[in-house]
């Protein structure tokens, strides 16, 4: 491909160090994908589970009306970081499929929104109908186009060809497994994540056929969707083109280290979860899987960011950039994130604790 | 510029437009909910009032839905937006004021946190934690208010900013203070006039009167607030962008009637809330209904007003809105427009009408569609080569203008002086002017080629 279709760096500089930017990123994209996970995971899970299990349905309906937003909300932070370093690839691959890209809003205010009527029915006593597998399906379209986007960005010498032919946007030979990989990551969590919510609610409840069956659910789907996973992960390993690869696996320790353990905790997450034969009465196994799951995906985002650096080596998109921090106003900013993580703490805690004694008025 | 080029069938501005404006209704909707929700449960508290309480409870959902949900979603929108369609510009917002944007995001952690809990826990926590998580609330929302708005008026007016290019310059810029103060009058009021509505559900008679006038006073305290920033707003605007819509002879007619309409919206808008604040039994919904569309009506002229003085730029006396810099206006005319506009290029033949397209999509397409919004096919039916010539010769002369800094006073242009002061120059070699020329050519050639055809 013709190298000069790479827009110009942005002549402004760089208004912090580097590594700064790519530390918040690789933070804030972390909890941007366990809320996504959830969300994903959670929709699909529960339309999965069927009508007959209200428990799993009107757990994940109410779970995802909060982390929907959360997930948007802390969603904004990588969209911002990855722009300061990385924003002429960015709009590249964005204007290169803006249709799609602009439609993923609708997406998701429609996934959002019926989010909402799956969880009214519910309240109502009827059942979920067609707006949760609706929701659904918004939510892995939205999958879709950010894997693509994803891949795009990563490979501009793929520009001129999608420029030219739409259609070969989706052409890519990680496209698919990435993609598998991706929903059945968030399966397995909202799996895990169903177990452990039955698990907690049986002891402060008290047990119920509907948490039995809500925890032997969740065990199950993330069993069955990690046994996947580790085939599709070695796919996923295998397809990336091999300067890449060659490129990801000389990079030492520092590369190979986060994906080894990555995998480890893949397979001690299997290894946990094929050891539970009741869940409910094996808390503390659900909970070593969830510890397990959280920790993979910890380190698959690091692999994926490092992967990023491999993918772009070759194109250097940070070569001559200047950078000349703004500390004054990155300093107010550290304050306001301290303060308002910890402002949004305390109001969630006094949220769920501070109950009225009968006979107090409630608000 | 350097990007590959999305136009979407309705016009770059149209769609921005639209995606706009249903974000600032929605946002400065929830920043004054959640003010105004606060004062009322506030006072419910206080004076055991049940109907003051049911009013914020019934106000709740929608504002979650419609804050979290649509203001959440849409916010990212216009990012998205305009992403796409002025990358260059983005990324020159991001790289001054990222750290603002960072800032901003923790407030909306907050805001999103408190409105769920919120309307999570009526009937479930003690009073004083309810008002917590709404003051809170509100005030996280008015934070990302006090940001936002130091980025969008500095597109306006940069100041100091174009000297120094510190963050603190463009921020803190002449109109911040006073676009803030007006911004919240709106908010206030926007959020009275909603919450009028749920007022009207109030089954109790004396209560409803009670709440209907309250609102009412509500509203008349935004109003007021709105009223004097907007006029501050005017006054601290640089002269040359005052001399566009305001003063005997505005230089452009089409703004200054906006500034009439919306002067005159404000005003029916507070006669009809004055009205409810007098005889509060006497409010019905279709009078509600229309204090809520014209209290739009003000807003939506203002936010007309502030981009349209900003036109031809897209950051004011910085950058036009098709992404060129005054800057580089001299490098582009020896080089070539296509130099940098490679995208537009590729795969398309050498040869003049495809490169008149090109440089057109470069330039021209971020404001003219072809048949639509200010469709360039209109515009240019019936000019012969001499007119189209006559008019780009002037456009590229402007870019001199712009160059030798003719009327630029302090960084800022005097844009109303030149003969198309809503247009970015023409830049570009000689060699592109005559392809444009061509290509624009072919437009009013087809046009008369159908209407032939259609007799
Ligand atoms: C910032 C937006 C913007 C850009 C960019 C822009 N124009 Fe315009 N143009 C306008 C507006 C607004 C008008 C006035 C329309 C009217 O009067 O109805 C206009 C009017 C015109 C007219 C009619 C002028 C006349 O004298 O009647 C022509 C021809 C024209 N533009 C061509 C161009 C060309 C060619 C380019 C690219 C080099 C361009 N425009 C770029 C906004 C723009």
């Amino acid at each position: 491909m013709a190298t000069n279709l790479m827009p110009a760096l942005d002549p402004a500089p760089i208004p912090g160090p580097v590594w700064l930017f790519h530390l918040l990123w690789v933070v804030t994209f972390l909890v941007h994908m366990l809320f996504v996970n959830v969300v994903l995971g959670g929709s699909l899970l529960a339309t999965f589970a069927g009508s007959s299990r209200r428990e799993v349905q009107s757990f994940f309906v109410n779970a995802n009306s909060w982390a929907i937003s959360f997930a948007i909300t802390f969603g904004i932070a990588p969209l911002l970081f990855i722009q300061v370093l990385y924003g002429r690839l960015f709009y590249t691959a964005t204007i290169l499929v803006a249709g799609s890209w602009l439609g993923m809003l609708g997406l998701l205010m429609v996934g959002y929104y019926l989010n909402y009527v799956a969880k009214f029915r519910l309240q109502k006593g009827k059942g979920v109908g067609i707006s949760l597998p609706l929701s659904a399906l918004c939510f892995v379209l939205i999958a879709l186009i950010q894997v693509m986007v994803n891949l795009l960005h990563l490979q501009p010498s793929r520009w001129e060809g999608v420029w030219t032919q739409a259609k070969s946007a989706l052409a890519d030979p990680t496209f698919f497994p990435r993609f598998l990989h991706f929903l059945l990551a968030a399966l397995a969590m909202a799996g895990a994540l169903a177990a452990y919510v039955a698990v907690r609610r049986a002891k402060t409840q008290g047990q119920t056929a509907e948490l039995t069956d809500m925890a032997r659910l969740g065990v199950k789907a993330a069993l069955y969707t990690s046994v996947v996973q580790l085939l599709v992960g070695f796919w996923l390993l295998l397809a990336l083109p091999s300067p890449v690869l060659s490129a990801f696996m000389k990079g030492g320790a520092a590369t190979t280290l986060p994906l080894g353990l990555g995998i480890l905790a893949g397979i001690g997450l299997l290894v946990v979860l094929a050891g539970i034969r009741e869940p409910i009465a094996e808390g503390t196994k659900v909970r070593r899987a969830m510890e397990f799951l959280v920790g993979a995906v910890a380190l698959m985002i690091i692999t994926r960011h490092q992967l990023r650096e491999a993918y772009l080596a070759e194109w250097q998109p940070l070569a001559g950039a200047q950078v000349v921090p703004q500390w004054g106003i990155f300093l107010v900013f550290l304050v306001t994130f301290l303060v308002g993580v910890g402002l949004t703490v305390y109001a969630m805690y006094k949220a769920a604790t501070d109950k009225p004694q009968v006979g107090e008025p409630a608000a | 510029m350097d990007y590959p080029l999305w136009i979407p069938g309705i016009g770059a501005g149209v769609l921005i437009g639209l995606v706009a404006i249903a974000h600032v209704l929605v946002s400065h909707f929830a920043v004054g909910g959640g003010i105004v929700m606060a004062v009322v449960e506030t006072l419910a508290v206080r004076r055991q009032d049940q109907a003051m309480r049911n009013l914020a409870k019934r106000t709740s959902l929608i504002l979650i839905l419609v804050s979290t949900v649509f203001g959440a979603i849409s916010g990212v929108g216009i990012w998205v937006t305009i992403g796409l369609l002025h990358p260059v510009a983005t990324s020159a917002l991001i790289h001054s004021y990222v750290w603002g944007w960072a800032t901003e995001w923790v407030f909306f952690i907050l805001e999103v946190a408190t409105a769920l809990a919120y309307y999570a826990t009526w009937d479930k926590v003690r009073p004083r934690t309810h008002l917590l998580l709404i003051w809170l609330y509100a005030f996280a929302a008015f934070m990302s208010l006090v940001i936002i708005q130091g980025i969008i008026s500095f597109m306006l007016t940069p100041g100091n900013w174009l000297e120094s290019k510190a963050f603190v310059d463009g921020f803190f810029n002449p109109t911040y203070v006073p676009g803030l103060v007006l911004r919240t009058g709106i908010c206030v009021f926007l959020a009275g006039a909603y919450m009028a509505f749920a007022a009207l559900r109030e089954q109790d008679q004396a209560a409803r009167v009670r709440l209907v006038r309250f609102l009412a006073g509500i509203q008349v305290v935004g109003i007021l607030i709105a009223y004097g920033g907007y006029r501050w707003w005017e006054a601290a605007l640089p002269e040359s962008i005052r001399a566009l819509f305001l003063g005997a002879s505005p230089k452009l007619a089409a703004l200054a009637s906006t500034r009439h309409f919306l002067l005159w919206m404000l005003a029916a808008y507070f006669l009809l809330v004055l009205f409810a604040l007098l005889a509060p039994k006497a409010q019905r919904w279709p009078v509600t209904a229309v204090a809520l569309l014209l209290a739009f009506a003000f807003f939506g002229g203002y936010e007309r007003l502030r981009e349209g003085a900003r036109k031809p730029f897209i950051i004011r006396d910085y950058m036009f809105s098709n992404g060129v810099l005054i800057s580089e206006i001299a490098k582009l005319n020896q080089e070539g427009i296509l130099s940098k506009a490679r995208w537009l290029m590729v795969g398309q033949p050498d040869e003049p009408v495809a490169k008149g397209r090109a440089v057109f999509r470069a330039q021209c397409a971020m404001c003219h569609t072809e048949n639509g919004y200010l469709g360039i096919r209109k515009l240019v039916a019936g000019a012969d080569p001499e007119t189209l010539d006559l008019i780009l010769t002037t456009m590229r002369e402007e870019g001199d203008t712009y160059v030798s800094g003719q009327y630029t006073v302090n960084s800022h242009v005097a844009t109303e002086n030149l003969n198309y002061p809503f247009m970015p120059p023409f830049v570009g070699t000689e060699e592109e002017k005559e392809a444009l020329k061509t290509y624009l050519a072919t437009l009013t050639e087809t046009k008369v080629a159908e209407v032939r055809h259609g007799n």
